[in-house]
């Protein structure tokens, strides 16, 4: 079943797109309805995955692009994330928690189209050819794009190094 | 190598997806450049971070209303593609249409607003008639004048010429 296979991939492109658990919770709602609304479309020789992904991925940055002047804040960071690493394992060092506190903010500082290869590439582990079969760009283009963002992120981190030091 | 060119080559050199040259290259702008390796500590700690937030699972709300979608789409009476976002401020221009339309129809206030732009109009149209007729007789007068002129001009060369051959007959 669909919900079962993908509610949770859905779910976490969303939420670490958004920062926001509510919000995510009513995109991945949408992007269902979308997909029960065009399955009857979809191309049995493509990769489903890829499709999904597309599907998500233009419906996020579209809502994203119309709702970004009444967009609220990320998600505090210790809200949700840490709450549910807490059981994966061993308690990390002060500066890795500190370092994924600020990038977690810092992905909103990214623009949606970078932020969204970021998140494919960086958290959810896909290959640059994925991506871009995905988001229908050459693999050039997305590897300059997991670039830029992940510069604008070290920045951040070297920034607060920078502070401390 | 440029600071700017070295950080273009960042991801790929952390990759391993240079080839020995490059990577070479990169290698040694970072032991010379101590802004540029500590961008390329940072980037690597950024990537740890990302890699390291966790997948979230869904709520058991959520996941029920996943579930209940398709009997939902199966009895939905709007296409979906009316309900795309672009098509909003088309509805939203039409609906301004309509309620203005259906304001001058139907409203005793419309019918009387109807009545004044008539009575405006026709107030209009007739001004312009009148300017118009006030012009073509302030042409005829103009052309009056211009035949009087005309005529004086005519008159006042006359009179030279005989006063030249008067004097040219005295004179002689």
């Amino acid at each position: 079943m669909l919900v079962n296979a993908y509610s949770k991939k859905v779910f976490n492109l969303a939420y670490h797109f958004s920062g926001s658990a509510q919000e995510a919770e009513d995109m991945t709602q949408e992007i269902f309805l979308k997909l029960f609304g065009s399955l009857q479309k979809y191309d049995f020789t493509r990769n489903f995955t890829a499709w999904l992904l597309t599907l998500s991925k233009h419906y996020l940055i579209d809502e994203y692009r119309r709702t970004k002047w009444e967009r609220t804040q990320r998600d505090e960071f210790n809200d949700r994330v840490i709450a549910q690493n807490a059981f994966s394992g061993p308690e990390r060092s002060a500066v890795r928690e500190e370092n994924k506190k600020l990038v977690w903010e810092s992905l909103d500082r990214l623009s949606p189209e970078i932020r969204m290869t970021v998140i494919l590439r960086d958290i959810q582990g896909r290959t640059y050819e994925e991506i871009a079969e995905s988001l229908g760009l050459p693999v050039g283009t997305i590897k300059s794009r997991v670039n830029r963002g992940r510069l604008q992120l070290a920045r951040v981190l070297k920034g607060r190094q920078g502070e401390w030091a | 190598m440029s600071d700017a060119h070295a950080e273009e080559l960042l991801s790929a050199y952390l990759e391993g997806e240079l080839d020995e040259s490059r990577a070479a290259e990169v290698g040694r702008h970072l032991a010379s450049c101590p802004n540029c390796r500590l961008l390329v500590e940072s980037m690597k700690d950024a990537r740890e971070a990302l890699g390291a937030l966790p997948e979230v699972e869904p709520s058991p709300a959520l996941l029920q209303r996943l579930y209940a979608i398709p009997e939902k789409k199966r009895f939905r009476l709007v296409p979906d593609f009316l309900l795309r976002p672009s098509l909003q401020p088309l509805f939203a221009g039409a609906t301004v249409l309509l309620v203005f339309i259906s304001f001058l129809a139907f409203s005793s206030g419309g019918r009387t607003f109807k009545k004044s732009i008539n009575r405006q109009l026709h107030v209009g149209y007739s001004k312009a008639e009148k300017l118009y007729a006030k012009a073509g007789s302030l042409t005829d007068e103009m052309g009056s004048y211009k035949e009087t002129i005309l005529g004086t001009l005519k008159n006042v060369k006359l009179l030279k010429k005989r006063g030249e051959e008067k004097i040219k007959t005295h004179g002689g």
